[in-house]
Order: structure tokens, then sequence, then C-alpha cells
């Protein structure tokens, strides 16, 4: 077994229980450590695919400012205490069955995959240069109407955090 | 095997595309099973970024499985939108907390009609 199939099995199960850690800690604190962990794993697996600039937005931008907000929040909140997780008859049994009817679903999809073939290989794919070019010409009306949504969520959070009224 | 094999070239080593597809099919049902049973909100929308996660390691395996940048450039709007998505909600949340103390997203079913 080579170092990259190695790092991607590391990567895999150390992602999987962040993920298990995510669903079943009682402490937010706790979950949002997790996601951070699963966040980290799955920046390796972007490396492994050849996505660096992902890699590095998901670093700085994902684990890094969005988890930092979610710290903030907590800290600010402290503790909440959760209640058992039955909050209506019969709500563990209906999970079950529309979760295996979703995970069902999901690998019959994935069953049906069928690759095409690859483009022309890129020499420079998934740099900064392929990003960015592919940013400012071919997408560059989303990448405008996202700062429009940056703007908006921005506005939105202040307006709701604003204090007394 | 369970899905249709396609490996992609790293370094010198061959890794299967389909692993990395069922990662992120494994991760998003862990997510979807989170926002059912839990009934703290904040752990709701931590789930949520979950899932997220989870669809931006599918869009990168196929953008490398395709040599396409496409994939790539949408996994970044979905981080644009995660990020969005985690201010908005818990500005809401802590406007909520400051008025009452809340265990349960339950508690928030009086505006129901």
């Amino acid at each position: 077994m080579g170092a990259a199939t190695l790092v991607f099995w590391i990567a895999t199960l150390v992602a999987l229980a962040g993920g298990l850690g995510v669903v079943l800690f009682k402490e937010p604190i706790r979950n949002v450590l997790s996601l951070v962990l699963v966040m980290l794993s799955l920046a390796v697996l972007f490396l492994l695919l050849s996505a660096q600039f992902v890699f590095a937005v998901q670093v700085i931008v994902y684990a890094g400012a969005v988890m930092v907000l979610f710290l903030f929040v907590i800290t600010l909140l402290g503790p909440v205490r959760e209640q058992g997780t039955v909050r209506l008859p019969w709500q563990i049994f209906i999970s079950a069955v529309v979760i295996a009817a979703f995970a069902g679903f999901l690998v019959a999809m994935l069953r049906g995959v069928s690759y095409r073939t690859p483009d022309a290989a890129d020499p420079i794919f998934g740099s900064v240069q392929s990003i960015g070019v592919g940013l400012f010409t071919d997408y560059l009306f989303p990448f405008e109407l996202t700062s429009i949504l940056l703007l908006v969520a921005a506005v939105g959070a202040i307006y709701l955090s604003r204090g007394a009224r | 095997m369970l899905l249709a094999a396609s490996s992609i070239q790293v370094g010198s080593e061959q890794l299967d595309v389909s692993w990395f597809l069922l990662l992120g099919a494994a991760l998003f049902v862990l997510g979807a099973i989170g926002v059912l049973i839990r009934r703290n909100p904040l752990v709701m929308l931590i789930c949520i970024e979950l899932m997220l996660n989870a669809v931006n390691l599918t869009l990168v395996a196929f953008s490398r499985q395709l040599n396409n940048r496409e994939g790539q450039l949408f996994a970044l709007m979905t981080m644009t939108v995660a990020a969005a998505e985690a201010v908005v909600g818990l500005a809401i949340l802590v406007d909520i907390f400051r008025v009452r103390d809340l265990e349960d997203v339950d508690d928030l079913s009086e505006l129901k009609g």
C-alpha cells in the first residue's frame, strides 16, 4: 500500500469518526470540534484530488472562520441542556425508515453512475490560476452574485443582532 | 466492488474515485441523521454544515475524475452559501436566545397557524 492510499484511508476514517462525533456528542462544543476534524480531513482529501485552492479555502475560510463563528456563539449562549432524543412518538422509528430509504436511494444512484471520458488533461488543474481564470471569465456573473449574497447575509446578521429596538 | 470503479492517478499510485463518492454519501447520511434526531437548533445547524461538506467532497471528486474545473468552482460557491447560511442562522439563534432559554426546536412552535 502506497503513501497516497494510506493517507486516503486515514483521512476517511478520521472523517467518519468526526461525523459520528457530530451526531452523537451531547455538548455542542464537542459537536463543533468534531466538525472541524471532519473539515480538516476533507481538506486532506481535496489535496489528494489535486484541488489545492479548494483545500486552502476549506482550511482558512471553513475550518478557520465559519467554525470560529460557531464557537463564538456557543460561548455566548453558554451550555444548552438538551433533553433526550425522542420528542415525538415513533420518531426514532420514522427517522430510521427515512434514513434507510435515503441511504438506499443514494447508493442506488451512485451504483448507476457511469463515468464519462475525462476531458483533456489540464497541466494547471486545480491551481489558483485555473480557478481564478474560471471565476473571472466563464463564471464572472455567479461570482459577482455570491458577493451580493454575502452582503445580504452580513446586513441580515447585523439587523438581527442589533440589540434593543 | 459496490460502485463502478474509475481510478485516478495520485503521484505514482492509483486511487478509486468511487471511494470518495461513498465517503461523501456516508457523511451526508450522518448529517441527515443528526438533523432528524437532535433537538438542539445549534447542533442541527452543525449537521447541515456536515451535509454541505459531504456535497463538496462529491463535487471535487467528480471534478477530478472529469479533469473539469467546474466542480471545484461550484464547491467554492457552496462554501459561500454555507457561510451565509451559518451567519444568518446563528444570528437568528442568538436573537431567540436573548428573549428566552431554548432547549428544543419544538419550543418555537407557537408561531404555527
